[in-house]
This record gives structure tokens, sequence and C-alpha cells, in this order.
């Protein structure tokens, strides 16, 4: 296709990189809503972005499809300048399951201390019911539960134009990393059932949480199950790959690094002592982010030389 | 390449092109171009909505913009 899927006119779609997920804006009778806000060291240009979009109306919610930090870390600066803009605060609504830890601000049930990843405090107003119906830019959008990536993951589903906002349920070529499993969490089972779903409805359009809104679903599906029967088949191949995009997303973050300043940032890392406990314990953690940085640097995702790491866009 | 490590799309893909976000993502208050891929706002904000044509001549755009050859 030459030009982008035909949407919805009420729905714009901003997409950076990997560091920030897709903000998704929808402009609504009464102001603008928009779906996950971005990583926090995104958020000042968030915030320009969304300042562009919203030609002078107000923005009145902030939407979560999970909590990772990739999707919330713009939710305390956009909120502060909804406030600005309109003197009103915009609602932030969360996906539910995680509320107590979000008022509480506990970043270890949030998982920001487990992953090794930062996110701004913020104070959410209400959270979504899975089955409810949202009407956004006009248009009603049903909320799906989507666990697997996340457990607590939701997806927006409008069944007339059949677009779907998948989070990090789908993407063009794959999904979100299946975190759960190295937890002892049954989450490939939970992926292969929202995969089913996804199918089930059909959808025409696919508004991934990164990456390019895109059709072709079919194809799409078909490459997840793929992918997820090759990860569930090999748990250590899963977990090898949790490692990798959880080196890959600090260095998006820190840009470059020491070899003694990544090897302290990962030892203390939750996530990453469980896949070194669980999967790899035959050899030191030193050893296991030895290999995970070739393996990176061979797929051309960072370099190396010597005690220099560096991010490779 | 980190979307051959997040399988953003198929490496064949025909259909798009690819966004030059390397997630940076602040703008330069001088030249109002993100520090990290040279776009403007505008340019950010608007490129899931440009067709191929148009992405092909944002990315045209941006190399002047890194070699600092180009003043606006």
């Amino acid at each position: 296709m030459s030009t982008p899927p035909e949407m919805l006119p009420r729905l714009h779609v901003l997409e950076r990189g990997w560091l920030s997920s897709n903000n998704i804006v929808f402009d609504d009778d009464d102001g603008i809503s928009v779906v996950d806000t971005g990583y926090v060291t995104h958020a000042e240009q968030t915030v320009q972005l969304i300042d562009r979009l919203r030609r002078g109306r107000p923005l009145t919610r902030i939407i979560n499809t999970h909590l990772h930090s990739d999707h919330v870390g713009g939710n305390a600066r956009l909120a502060a300048a909804a406030h600005r803009w309109s003197g009103a605060s915009a609602n932030i609504i969360i996906a539910p399951g995680q509320a107590a830890a979000v008022a509480a601000w506990d970043e270890d049930a949030l998982g920001y201390a487990a992953t090794g990843q930062q996110c701004e405090r913020f104070a959410h107003h209400d959270v979504l019911r899975i089955g409810a119906t949202l009407t956004l830019g006009g248009a009603p959008w049903e909320v799906l539960a989507a666990p697997g990536h996340d457990p607590h993951m939701v997806m927006l589903f409008e069944p007339h134009a059949r677009v779907l906002i998948s989070a990090d349920a789908l993407w063009e070529n794959g999904f979100g990393a299946i975190f759960g499993e190295i937890e002892g969490e049954p989450a490939f089972a939970a992926q292969r059932a929202v995969l089913d779903e996804i199918a089930r409805r059909a959808p025409r359009v696919v508004i991934p949480g990164h990456g390019a809104p895109f059709t072709g679903v079919a194809a799409a599906l078909e490459r997840a199950y793929g992918r997820l029967s090759s990860l569930a088949a090999d748990p250590r191949r899963n977990a090898n790959h949790i490692a990798k995009v959880l080196i890959k997303f600090w260095l998006l973050q820190v840009r470059a690094t020491t070899y003694a300043e990544l090897l302290a940032h990962f030892a203390g890392t939750r996530y990453m002592r469980l896949i070194h406990a669980r999967y790899f314990s035959q050899q030191p953690l030193e050893a296991l982010l030895d290999r995970i940085l070739m393996e990176l640097a061979l797929m051309g995702a960072i370099t190396r030389a010597g005690e220099r790491v560096a991010n490779r866009d | 390449m980190a979307s051959n490590l997040f399988r953003a799309a198929p490496a064949a893909a025909p259909s798009s092109v690819a966004s030059p976000c390397v997630s940076v993502c602040k703008i330069d208050a001088a030249s109002g171009w993100c520090e990290g891929c040279k776009r403007t706002i505008d340019e950010i904000a608007h490129w899931a909505r440009y067709s191929d044509a148009q992405k092909r001549a944002v990315l045209a755009a941006l190399p002047a913009r890194h070699s600092g050859t180009a003043t606006g």
C-alpha cells in the first residue's frame, strides 16, 4: 500500500520508535483523548506533539492499555499540561487490576523495579472495565482483556470499522515479550487465547503499541502464532529473548554506557536475576550478559568495543 | 535494526517506509528539529498519515539537517 490504512477520521496515531509506545489521539466532541503516553524521557516531546494536534481543545482523558513504562511514562507531564491548557484536569483511566499499586506507587508491583525502567508517578482517576464500551472520537470502543504480554493489559476494538488498538498483544511481526512465563505464570497460554480472540474479531486494521498501523491481519496473526509456538516449545529461548529486550530497551534510554555499569544495573534488576537463576544458572551472570551482548551486537542492535557498550539505531 | 529484535515488521515488508525515529525524541529549541531524527514536530505528528511518497520526501530532507547544511 502506498498510503496508510483508512481508519477513522477522528483518530490520529503518533508513531515514534521503540522506547515510546504509539500514542493514539482521539478528537472527541468535548476535547481530545489520548491512549498511551510513551516513555518518561520523551514526555516533553509527547506534550509538544499532543499540543500540536489538539488545536486549542482541552485534553480531557488519558487512557492506558497497560502500566508498562513505555505506555504510561508521559501520563504525569500530560496531565499537568492539560491543566495548563484548559484549567481542568485530564482524567487518567488505567487498565484494571493494578489500581492499588498505582495509588500507592508500588514500583515493585508495577514492574518498574523488576525491569530496571523508570516511570514518573501519576495518580489515576478511574479504571477501564472489561467488556464496557468507551466513546472515543465519536465511535464505540469495546474494552477487551489481553493478558499474555502483561496479565492486566487491555485492547480496544471498534466493531463497525473493525479497528483494533492491540497494545503489545499483536504487532505486525510478533508481540511484546511474554514476561509472565519467567515468573512461572501460564502466559503463553494467555497470549494464545488473546490471539484467538483477535482472530474471532477479525479486525481490518490493527493499531499496534509499536510500529505503524497495518492491514493484512490474518498474516500477522499467522506470524504471531508461529512465534508463540516456537517460544512456548523452548522457554529458555523466551527467557533469552526477554534478556535481550531488557538490555536493548535500557540502551535505547541511556544510549551508551560501560560494561561495568551495565553489569551493575542488571545485577540489581529482578527480572534479569530471575532469568539467570531459572534458566542459565550454570554460568555466572557476567557470562550470561556477555553472551546476550554478543547476540545483540551480531544482530546489529548494539555495538560493543571493549568496555564501551552503545545502542545502535 | 531494533525492529529485528522487537519484530515490528517483516524484514521484507514492501508496504511501508520505516520511521527514522531513533528513540531520542527531544526537540532542539534552536532548530526546531528532533535531536535524534531531525524531524520537526509537524513531521513527527503527521508521520502516520503521510503517504509513502510524503514519508520519502521527509527522509530525503534529513541528511542535510544531520550534516548541518540545512538551516530550516
